[in-house]
């Protein structure tokens, strides 16, 4: 097919739009599941301790009380299995506030809720390690061997003998994935399968963790999630209220469906770690960089470690000699951190690129300046060739695109009536990974109507997976886009990559071109004829009279494709507007350039890169999930105290991508862009924040208190 | 929530009839507070009584009265229409703008001016059943989670041992500033008037109790008198986004001038207190000067100067200053830019 004929690169409105404006997309609950009963999880009021004693007399008496579960009478699972954060109602152990530690069962939603506050429980409470300010002096070496400290050179002793250098500590607090649509499930039994109907970044993930959990085979977990409302990071790993309903329904053999409330959200699903991150920068007078080391410190749950890699950006952007990349960790009565929006580097970013810019100030040199001439040429972790990398072109096509010429390099310098204005850059970058995924093309001929599905256990988040799977499909096999089926989410279809990572449309799209090829192939072999001109897939099945065919592929990532250094990479522009009274930022101005490789249709690409810019800033201005250290509940548990910017925060937002060719990273050049979007963006603002004010913030949230 | 008896009336000699000598029964219009208050299990009532059918829906001008030449808001007009009518825009533009300061567009379709005035404080310790709270859980005398816990978003004015919490309203503030008066029926006696500036109460020993109104009264209206500040108000709401997040510091400011001179001043602070609070000493201190930052400088240090910050509010008391000249001085420039 001739370029210019192609729908892949093409700005394709999503195919399920009007499925989803119109209510007819189904999420997990939407389900038409008959007999229904509703599930409601009920929580521990203390962080650490065990239930002495547990009443659910009054609750089982309940009107529409069909269960109650506990520790005390819930089937066995293997707590081992998969599902992350423990909460499995299998001991009376409690280990973070808000813990399950039981679910009441009834005829109805209200019901359930309502008997759910009629059981009594009584605790033994031992002391709870939660304020992690005290306990962050007491942080020790990650288990986890990635996490070990990587040294190149001397970076201690150059920062000493430096004759320019940065050594700042920033923070940046807990936050919360919150997805519109919060964790649910539909169990549903038949006879030995359970069918869950749940919204899962990971369908074959979720589909692993559920049977071992519930020490039934693979084969006999189906899960069902083509739509999901959102998940960005939470619906990777499964948590307890996944598998709990899958026991609800068994105890009282009828389907069950459970959501979590926005309020349950806080301590069910993860959270992303508050980080405290040490940079140290060391320069020479005319900016090349000698030493740079990036020390975090976090917290983990008490039996379970995890930790986001927060020097994963330190390791690769800048060409150093000196390198001291290291990670502390101190477990805490709180529930396990999870991957969230671009883990590890979004929050790493923000130290690292607001340290950068600590340095061009004192350098008294423009920071993009600072960025170009350290540069490096190779991978500096590993000394691996980039696929391709374009910081550069990103930070010049964004200075050009920006206006980035009129700022004013000194601060409080670009006063307008009652407010500061102040411009901020900052770099950003995400790994670019295709991981093996499987997929199904099936054609079908009626006359010369040809139809395609393509099938595959792939997760749609929201970002338009479906339709670029169409625009791969419909150039692959020379079909119209309206003639392509995507069937997603559902694990009897082949198995796929989770939408993680950002390798979702990498893993999915190289999937589904090469199934369309194979097929392609397949009707050439079949029809024994030789072609001068390669026919297209919709040819063959008119010139060959074929009715039906249908074909499979397990696509991999190229075989050499670990040889290069493969990531996306990004520039981001912030304009801010100060009120010099009260303190209040706004973004009025923010620009995104991103080089991503292959976009496959700029107009859910544009979204998803504006989407997470639109997280970033709520990351440097507004999001913060506050522990209270004495008992270790959070107090910020609604869209009232957590905030998400709302529309009046964010203003002109303007993505550009850089053109690439990158057929290294994998055999179509899809880089992924989930994750890049929220990279370097906190740092862009609250860059533009100190060129602003001369204020340098370097614990987020930026709120207004801390502008007086 | 718990199970709870729905009952519906049609006018207001019923509707106060079917809350009289029920502790435990409440009014229900908007409910874009109480519901979610029940669905968290923080209110408990026993009865609903549905009042969203009663006529009291209309903002007209009154013709006689107290507050001749002035206006009445029916206490179940939506806080959108208020916000919106040319009445108000044109004679308290003060008080569109707190409206539109407050909730989000969704909430406010729903939520009616006296129910507005009802709300409960947004303070964590409140809405979480599993922290203690000595407004939620009266007899017990649990204590108050905020009060050495996480209070950021707390009161620095007229706050007790108890309670730390705040009023949420912002439509509550520029009411006070416009010395509106709420009006209140009951099944026995007639009908009552409380000044909005005595109709919240401070916490001090019964934080449980939000309000003068005494049990069983109805908010039918709420009247504002004419004044001349139409000219010369602003609402300046201070917080941590840009919609629907409360107030840090909110604050009211009105002007009457005669040249630059001011002849009156009204001053309310949002986010501070357990009740709107007015500024009276600021007040006072600009009667008859100058309208200059000087001037406006000097009565917001005076009014701070009582603030009694908690451990984690003390930013307030400078952004209280700052936040009440930048309000006088909009109100008086009409620039906010």
């Amino acid at each position: 097919m001739q370029e210019k004929n192609k729908v892949t690169g093409t700005p394709v409105s999503r195919i399920d739009g009007i499925l989803k404006v119109t209510g007819k997309a189904a999420y997990a609950t939407d389900y038409p599941v008959k007999n229904i009963a509703y599930a409601v999880l009920f929580k521990s009021t203390i962080a650490a301790g065990t239930i002495r004693s547990i009443d659910t007399g009054p609750a089982e008496k309940s009107p529409g009380v069909l269960a109650v579960i506990t520790h005390k009478n819930a089937p066995k699972l293997k707590t081992d299995g998969g599902i992350r954060g423990g909460a499995l109602l299998q001991s009376p152990k409690i280990e973070f506030h808000g813990q399950h530690i039981g679910l009441v069962v009834a005829e109805t939603y209200e019901q359930a809720r309502h008997a759910a506050r009629l059981v009594k429980v009584e605790y033994d409470k031992s002391e709870a390690k939660v304020d992690f300010e005290k306990l962050s002096k007491e942080a020790v070496l990650p288990e986890d061997k990635e996490k070990a400290d990587a040294k190149r050179g001397d970076a201690k002793a150059a920062l000493q003998n430096a004759e320019f250098k940065v050594e700042a500590v920033y923070g940046t607090p807990i936050e919360h994935h919150h997805p519109l649509e919060p964790h649910s499930t539909i169990a549903e039994w038949q006879g030995e399968k359970v069918i869950l109907y749940n919204s899962s970044q990971i369908v074959n993930g979720a589909q692993n963790a559920a049977a071992a959990t519930l020490n039934i085979k693979t084969e006999n977990v189906r899960i069902v999630s083509p739509y999901i409302g959102g998940g960005f990071g939470s619906k990777g790993g499964q948590w307890a209220n996944l598998v709990l309903t899958a026991v609800a329904a068994k105890v009282v053999n009828r389907p069950v469906k459970l959501a979590l409330t926005r309020q349950q959200m806080v301590n069910s699903v993860g959270l992303r770690q508050q980080n405290h991150q040490k940079v140290s920068l060391a320069a020479t007078k005319d900016g090349k960089l000698t030493a740079l080391a990036h020390e975090t410190t976090t917290h983990c749950a008490i039996e379970n470690e995890f930790v986001e890699p927060c020097g994963d950006c330190s390791k690769i952007m800048y060409e150093v000699p000196n390198s001291l990349i290291t990670y502390r960790v101190v477990p805490m009565n709180l529930i396990l951190p999870t991957y969230t929006r671009g883990p590890g580097k979004s929050t790493g970013s923000f130290a690292l690129e607001s340290a950068v810019d600590e340095l061009a100030y004192q350098l008294k040199m423009d920071p993009i300046e600072l960025r170009l001439k350290n540069e490096p040429t190779r991978d500096p972790s590993n000394g691996k060739p980039w696929s391709s990398r374009t910081t550069v072109q990103c930070l010049q096509e964004g200075a050009k695109a920006f206006g980035w010429e009129k700022r004013k390099a000194e601060p409080r310098q670009n006063q307008q009536g009652n407010f500061l204005m102040g411009h901020g850059v900052a770099c950003g970058t995400y790994p670019a990974h295709q991981r093996p995924s499987s997929a199904r093309v099936s054609l079908n001929r009626k006359g010369n109507a040809i139809t395609a599905r393509v099938e595959l256990a792939a997760a749609d988040l929201g970002t338009g997976t479906h339709t670029i799977l169409a625009q791969t499909a419909a150039d692959a096999l020379g079909l119209p886009l309206n003639q392509i089926t995507v069937k997603l989410g559902d694990s009897d279809l082949p198995p796929a990559a989770g939408s993680v990572g950002s390798v979702g449309a990498s893993s999915y799209a190289n999937a589904v071109h090469d199934v369309c090829v194979k097929l392609t192939d397949e009707l050439i072999a079949k029809s024994g004829k030789q072609f001068f001109v390669r026919p297209t897939a919709a040819q063959l099945m008119v010139s060959e009279n074929v009715a039906d065919y249908q074909t499979r592929v397990d696509a991999k990532p190229p075989a050499n494709a670990d040889q290069y250094s493969s990531h996306s990479f990004n520039a981001n522009f912030a304009e801010v507007r100060v009120d010099i009274a009260t303190g209040m930022v706004r973004v009025t101005r923010f620009l995104a350039v991103t080089g991503a490789g292959k976009i496959l249709n700029p107009k859910t690409a544009r979204s998803q890169i504006i989407g997470g810019n639109v997280w970033g800033i709520g990351m440097a201005l507004t999001e913060e999930s506050v522990v209270d250290p004495r008992w270790g509940n959070f107090v910020t548990r609604s869209f009232g105290d957590y905030h998400v910017p709302a529309n009046l925060d964010i203003g002109a937002m303007e993505a550009i991508f850089i053109r690439e060719d990158d057929r290294v990273s994998n055999a179509l050049g899809v880089k992924g862009i989930g994750e890049v979007g929220i990279v370097g963006v906190a740092a862009a603002v609250a860059n533009a924040v100190f060129n602003a004010t001369g204020k340098r913030i370097r614990e987020l949230p930026i709120t207004p208190d801390k502008l007086l | 929530m718990r199970p709870f008896k729905f009952t519906t009336v049609s006018d207001i000699s019923s509707a106060t009839k079917s809350v009289a000598g029920k502790p435990n029964a409440r009014f229900l219009a908007g409910g874009t507070n109480l519901l979610d208050l029940m669905k968290e299990d923080v209110e408990r009532p026993e009865e609903l009584i549905d009042i969203t059918r009663l006529s009291l829906i209309q903002i007209k001008p009154l013709t006689e009265g107290a507050n001749k030449g002035g206006i009445s808001i029916g206490a179940l007009g939506k806080n959108t229409n208020a916000a919106n009518h040319p009445l108000i825009r044109q004679n308290y533009p003060l008080l569109a703008q707190a409206i539109l300061a407050g909730a989000s567009g969704q909430i406010r379709n729903m939520a009616t001016n006296g129910g507005n005035l009802l709300q409960r404080t947004r303070c964590p310790y409140f809405y979480d059943v599993a922290m203690p709270c000595n407004k939620r859980e009266p007899g017990e005398q649990p204590g108050c989670g905020a009060r050495e816990g996480i209070n950021r978003m707390h009161a620095i004015f007229g706050w007790s041992e108890k309670c730390v919490a705040v009023h949420p309203s912002d439509m509550a503030v520029a009411l006070a500033a416009l010395d509106a008066v709420v009006k209140v029926r009951s099944a026995s006696g007639p009908e009552r008037i409380i000044a909005l500036a005595d109709f919240h109460r401070l916490p001090e020993d019964r934080p449980e109790i939000d309000t003068n109104l005494r049990p069983g009264e109805l908010i039918t209206a709420i009247e504002l008198p004419k004044n001349r500040f139409a000219e010369k108000s602003y609402y300046l709401k201070v917080r941590d986004r840009s919609s629907y997040a409360f107030a840090l510091i909110s604050v009211a400011a009105a002007l009457e001038l005669d040249g630059n001179r001011i002849v009156q001043a009204r001053i309310a602070l949002g986010g501070v207190a357990h009740k709107p609070w007015r500024a009276l000493k600021a007040e006072q201190l600009l009667v008859g000067q100058e309208a200059t930052e000087v001037n406006f400088k000097r009565a917001a240090e005076a009014e701070m100067a009582d603030a009694k910050p908690l451990e984690h509010n003390a930013f307030k008391v400078e952004l209280g200053k700052r936040s009440i000249v930048r309000a006088l001085q909009v109100a008086f420039t009409g620039n906010r830019s």
